[in-house]
């Protein structure tokens, strides 16, 4: 057993850390842009599901898996302003519509699935894009590959982080950004267009929460079928928690998740005796331990979740 | 003068109910004018408008002398005009810098150049010596700073015309004199203000001139050297206000509640109760004073059975409890006025009439077996009652009271707690953001309600609202009761000093 702790396992493993965390940072800062306009979204499960979908047909159909990715994050615009829609301009309840986004559409995706391709047994599989290693950094040694030799992806979704690090922190349209989440009435007494930011915020959540969904089925598995998702959605809103509304900390959150899916996904091929299905426990045992040590202090975005009317009095 | 600011017949209708009816309003440069009225009485809605949160139903506004129409806040602030609410619009999670620049962009830079705009800002601040620590965050500094960042923050994006809606309402009296040198400031730079507020005291040293807003509408519009404080007052309540002095009455012999030595989380100074012994009589006012946190509101839990002692004992009518619940003390007849009318007072998306009845679901009036089936016609026609009787002005008795003014909340609930002839009222706060007409109201009220032989403890953290209705006076002061005072000709000196919990 001890033989199986070296290098080449610990690099694999890292390097599955990298690929597993992907899809949960780039749907964690989803509901990161979405949250900080005071939209709590819970509903990524579902975008994702849609995403991966849309990803799929549109990368199996063209054979081009980049346009696969661009038009599942699409995919998930559209899902996405249904949400939108809902609780921004009716003031309904966030929790219940993103409830109602994970039912529908996941249940879209498969009948659109089934209408394609009719009920069959056998997997459809279609092109996986591939990876773009950086030249020269791509050739560090272990470092070069765990960190380096990723799809595209990969590399826009960690860039992700410290470009949202300064439009927080550094910009102007950050900051108005964060007042809709605080204060929208303030926000709105100051000029800012909290309506219109909050649509912003969940187009951007839309299509991020949609490419992450894609991102499974055209560089990860080359095949779509229910439940791909499985509940990656909740864990990265999970992330968000963790990571106290900071991209740096969603980051953090991101890889800890990534490695443990990583880890449990090891542990099933050295197959140890133990049933798998416990070892694929661990992603989400690690999810409700953070949740339920780090959700207890509300931290987040002051007006979080509260439905905005302009003329209330 | 030539008017900077001009509003030509304001109406703004919410739902039902005219907040605004008719009103003119104008305000010429470096101008103070003030806006009084009561709460309720339109003077934030119309400010509301100017400010573009609103949209007026009918109505046009002027702007040195051009029609304008409002129809955001960014056109209002582009337009120069800045407002600084009573309740402050300030991002907590931010600091003074974050707020002042917020959603500004004289130029469109992408980055925020804080050096640059730093500067600026500290340029402005001392140019009207507005005091401000601009790197901290907003929960860190005092309320009057935060006023003044507020104040900063209008400035900033150029503002002509300021608003300050009831700016001295959380201040101290060393900050309100701040306040208005201020003010006097920006008279002197050419500013325009509208001061909004029922200070009179207030109203009448910083105004030049004075409208008086009543029920939506405008009642009248004086020069300073026109107007006094008891003019004023009728002209806001629309009635000659006679301020009444009340009988003091001596305690009657028959108790409707005694404490003995109790005892509620001793060891905490500031929400404990250590050793209580109080009794209140039939027919009379029992106040208790005291700076706020000293015990007043675990005392006024255990008396309304929300809480239960620790050790001693309570009697209410010679029987004493052993039940500690909210219900087993409404059943011996004891009602309350809590200290917070939103959060325990009212339920605020249910209607009037739900909200008089619910402390008479189960009598045979409004309800088929004991409050099983529920007569709506009876309770309607019942809220219609009390809603006459104790004049609660509200479009219709199905409206919800959480659109209401404060005025009128808390007279829904006197209603339906003074409406059952209590033996017992703890009133908490009773006149707590009330105007003079419904303070009034309100003593009126427990007078009247003392007379008829009911025990009122009355607790207060306005000491001048003690002085004038208890006939006698107990004073609080880290969880203990250190002085019982008589209500008539009461010794001034020595309450402030047991208040601050000097006893000799």
């Amino acid at each position: 057993m001890t033989t199986i702790w070296n290098a080449t396992f610990i690099s694999e493993l890292l390097l599955s850390m990298i690929r597993m965390a992907t899809p949960i940072l780039i749907v964690a800062i989803a509901e990161l842009y979405s949250e900080k306009a005071g939209l709590v979204n819970i509903g990524l499960d579902g975008i994702m599901a849609f995403g991966s979908l849309v990803g799929f047909l549109v990368s199996y159909i063209t054979g081009n898996p980049y346009l696969g990715l661009f038009a599942g994050a699409f995919g998930g615009i559209a899902i996405n302003m249904v949400y939108a829609v809902c609780t921004i301009q009716l003031g309904a309840e966030q929790i219940v519509y993103g409830m109602a986004i994970n039912i529908f559409a996941p249940a879209i995706a498969s009948f659109i699935y089934k209408i394609y391709f009719g009920i069959s047994s056998s997997l459809i599989s279609a092109q996986l894009m591939k990876p773009l290693p950086i030249p020269v950094l791509s050739h560090i040694p272990y470092v070069g590959d765990v960190l380096f030799n990723h799809t595209p992806i990969v590399y826009l979704a960690y860039l992700l982080v410290p470009l949202t690090y300064v439009f927080f922190n550094k910009t102007r349209a950050g900051l108005n950004y964060t007042a809709v989440g605080e204060y929208p009435k303030a926000a709105e007494s100051l000029g800012i267009n909290v309506i219109r930011t909050k649509y912003i915020a969940s187009i951007i959540c839309g299509f991020l929460a949609g490419l992450g969904g894609a991102y499974l089925t055209t560089c990860y598995i080359s095949t779509y079928s229910d439940g791909v998702v499985s509940g990656r959605g909740f864990i990265a809103l999970s992330a968000v928690i963790f990571g106290r509304w900071a991209p740096g900390g969603v980051l953090l959150a991101a890889l800890l998740f990534g490695f443990t899916d990583a880890l449990q996904l090891r542990l099933q091929v050295l197959n140890s005796g133990m049933p798998y299905q416990l070892l694929a426990m661990i992603p989400y045992l690690c999810t409700l331990f953070v949740l339920a040590f780090f959700g207890i202090k509300k931290a987040g975005p002051k007006a979080n979740g509260k439905p905005y009317f302009k003329e209330e009095r | 003068m030539e008017a900077f600011l001009k509003m030509e017949n304001i109406t703004k209708k919410f739902g039902e109910v005219s907040a605004n009816k008719n009103i003119n309003f104008s305000v010429a440069a470096g101008e103070v004018h003030t806006l009084l009225g009561e709460n309720g009485a339109g003077k934030s809605t119309l400010m509301n408008i100017l400010m573009g949160l609103y949209q007026p139903t009918a109505g046009q506004i002027y702007l040195r002398g051009e029609p304008v129409r409002i129809d955001s806040p960014s056109k209002a602030v582009k337009l120069g005009l800045g407002m600084v609410h009573q309740h402050f619009m300030l991002v907590e999670a931010m600091t003074v810098f974050e707020n002042i620049i917020l959603g500004v962009s004289k130029d469109h830079a992408v980055f925020i150049k804080k050096d640059r705009m730093k500067k600026e800002i500290l340029a402005l601040a001392a140019r009207y010596s507005l005091d401000v620590e601009i790197d901290k965050p907003i929960t860190e500094i005092s309320v009057g700073a935060q006023q003044r960042v507020e104040i900063l923050k209008a400035l900033y994006r150029g503002a002509e015309l300021l608003i300050l809606d009831e700016p001295t309402a959380a201040l101290t009296d060393l900050e309100v004199e701040g306040l208005f040198r201020i003010i006097r400031k920006l008279k002197k730079e050419n500013k325009s203000v509208v001061f909004i507020s029922h200070k009179m005291r207030e109203v009448l040293e910083i105004s030049d001139r004075i409208t008086i807003l009543r029920t939506g509408e405008t009642v009248k519009t004086l020069k300073k050297e026109e107007a006094d404080a008891d003019g004023l007052a009728n002209l806001m309540i629309g009635k000659e206000l006679v301020l009444s002095d009340y009988k003091k009455v001596a305690s009657s012999k028959e108790k409707v509640v005694s404490l003995n030595g109790v005892c509620y989380q001793k060891s905490s100074k500031h929400s404990g109760l250590n050793d209580v012994s109080l009794e209140v009589g039939k027919g009379e006012i029992v106040g208790i004073a005291g700076v706020d946190g000293n015990g007043q509101s675990q005392l006024a839990q255990l008396l309304t059975g929300v809480i239960g002692p620790e050790s001693g004992e309570v009697f209410v009518k010679a029987e004493r409890i052993s039940k500690y619940a909210p219900e087993a003390f409404i059943m011996k007849n004891v009602a309350h006025i809590p200290e917070d009318r939103n959060k325990m007072g009212l339920i605020g998306n249910m209607t009037v009439t739900e909200n008089l009845m619910l402390k008479r679901l189960k009598s045979d009036e409004i309800s088929y077996g004991k409050g099983a089936f529920l007569r709506r016609r009876a309770m309607k026609q019942s809220a219609e009652k009390l809603k006459d009787k104790y004049d609660i002005r509200c479009a219709s008795t199905e409206q919800e009271t959480r659109n209401l003014s404060g005025g009128n909340q808390q007279k829904i609930i006197l209603a339906r707690e003074l409406e059952e002839n209590p033996d017992l009222l703890v009133a908490v706060h009773p006149t707590r953001g009330l105007d003079i007409g419904a303070t009034q109201y309100v003593h009126d009220a427990m007078i009247a309600s003392r007379d008829k032989g009911c025990g009122v403890v009355l607790i207060s953290a306005d000491f001048d609202e003690v002085l004038k209705l208890s006939d006698r006076i107990a004073v609080m002061f880290e969880g203990r009761i250190v002085g019982i005072y008589p209500g008539e000709n009461p010794p001034i000196r020595d309450i402030s000093l047991a208040m601050a919990g000097k006893v000799e």
